[in-house]
């Protein structure tokens, strides 16, 4: 009788909701350190070492500059406690490569985040 | 072995009807299709020619809405309200229903002035409620929000013509026994009313979730808000959000769609019940 009772439609997708909303929650508590990395490279596909890494977050209305990264001999950065969802990345080197601004959008606040190469050009004459 | 058609021989066939009704639920879907592409893609709702598929769909927009307002406390708050809603009313539209049921001098007197005061619509009468919650000194609070949906006149009449369908000789052998008055109801006609219940489960719940007017008036604090404010509140201070408009929207209709589908089954018998046997 309990058991065909959790089966009806009124308690079955209550239930479900509130699992999936559990299940999300532990996600995210497993995964909400505002870790976010990854590689710097060329045209040719080496890393770039020592590379300046921006992150912007967005503004109501703009992007402002949060913080910033340099990559190491690998050519990769990291960035730690960033506590937003929604944000630009770009690369500039010393001689004046840089890469084009990354749109980055996450699921929750401070998700931890491999995002792909950013890869750096010589500006345009 | 072929199935045999449950057409009576010689009626025409059912197909044409079908496909007019498939027709015309396309139709009605388009807007509710509309507002789920556009809170999927951000796209501008006046481009053209408009894109019927969504070009690079997203739930990106549902995220910024999530993070850009309080929309959990929103959320909390129409919550909290529409739950006190439909249990206060099921509380008192089953015991004026019960109390209808009953023979009493002037009933017939409280039953016409309860279906001439359907006619009066609620914003004319906001002012005087306004004043007695007021002086009930619960404005600004759930109970506050909720006060006008703890009793209404439709659902009264729902379980009225709900309870008269039940034979009278079931309720009189339950008296024989010794029930009481409160039992009849709560263990003869409550379970024999569950369309009705339904009824105004889900007509409270609907009246509750979208109430803008009541809640505009009754709140003060944007702590106290509930989702359709919220909605007013996410229009005026974002600008260029299209997507995250629409996905505000979806999640605001959400809760309702999904209580409908549950008990569509049920909404519609007991109002065809309460069409037929008031």
């Amino acid at each position: 009788m309990t058991w065909r009772a959790l089966t009806h439609r009124f308690v079955a997708v209550p239930l479900a909701l509130v699992a999936v909303v559990v299940a999300w929650n532990v996600y995210i508590a497993f995964n909400d350190h505002g870790v976010i990395e990854g590689e710097v490279r060329d045209r040719a596909g080496a890393p770039v070492a020592g590379a300046t890494v921006i992150f912007f977050e967005r503004n109501f209305v703009y992007y402002e500059e949060k913080q910033r990264a340099t990559t190491d001999a690998q050519g990769v950065y990291r960035f730690t406690d960033m506590k937003t969802h929604v944000g630009q990345l770009e690369a500039r080197t010393a001689d004046g490569r840089k890469s084009e601004r990354r749109q980055l959008r996450l699921w929750f606040r401070s998700q931890d985040t491999e995002v792909p190469p950013l890869v750096v050009e010589p500006p345009r004459a | 072995m072929p199935r045999p058609s449950r057409r009576p021989p010689g009626s025409p066939p059912h197909w044409p009807r079908h496909a007019i009704m498939i027709v015309v639920s396309f139709l009605m879907l388009i807007p509710f299709y509309w507002v789920v592409k556009t809170s999927l893609t951000g796209e501008n709702i006046y481009a053209y020619p408009p894109r019927i598929v969504p070009v690079d769909p997203h739930l990106f927009n549902y995220v910024d809405v999530w993070y850009m307002i309080p929309f959990a406390r929103y959320l909390l708050n129409s919550v909290i309200v529409t739950a006190m809603a439909i249990a206060g009313s099921l509380l008192f539209n089953v015991a004026a229903g019960y109390a209808l049921t009953k023979h009493f001098p002037g009933r017939r007197w409280v039953v016409m002035l309860l279906l001439s005061c359907m006619l009066i619509p609620f914003q004319a009468t906001i002012i005087p409620a306004y004043l007695i919650t007021s002086w009930l000194g619960v404005l600004d609070t759930w109970l506050g929000v909720a006060l006008p949906l703890l009793s209404t006149i439709i659902c009264i009449f729902v379980f009225k013509a709900s309870f008269e369908a039940v034979p009278p000789s079931l309720i009189d052998a339950a008296r024989v026994d010794g029930l009481s008055e409160w039992r009849i109801v709560t263990r003869i006609l409550l379970p024999l009313s569950k369309s009705a219940i339904a009824t105004n489960v889900i007509l409270t719940f609907i009246w509750s979730w979208n109430a803008f007017l009541w809640p505009l008036i009754a709140i003060r604090t944007p702590e106290m808000q509930t989702l359709p404010l919220g909605l007013a509140r996410f229009l005026s201070v974002m600008e260029d959000t299209t997507g995250a408009l629409y996905a505000f929207v979806v999640l605001v209709l959400i809760p309702g769609l999904a209580i409908f589908l549950m008990a569509q089954k049920e909404f519609i018998r007991g109002l065809t019940s309460g069409a037929t046997k008031g």
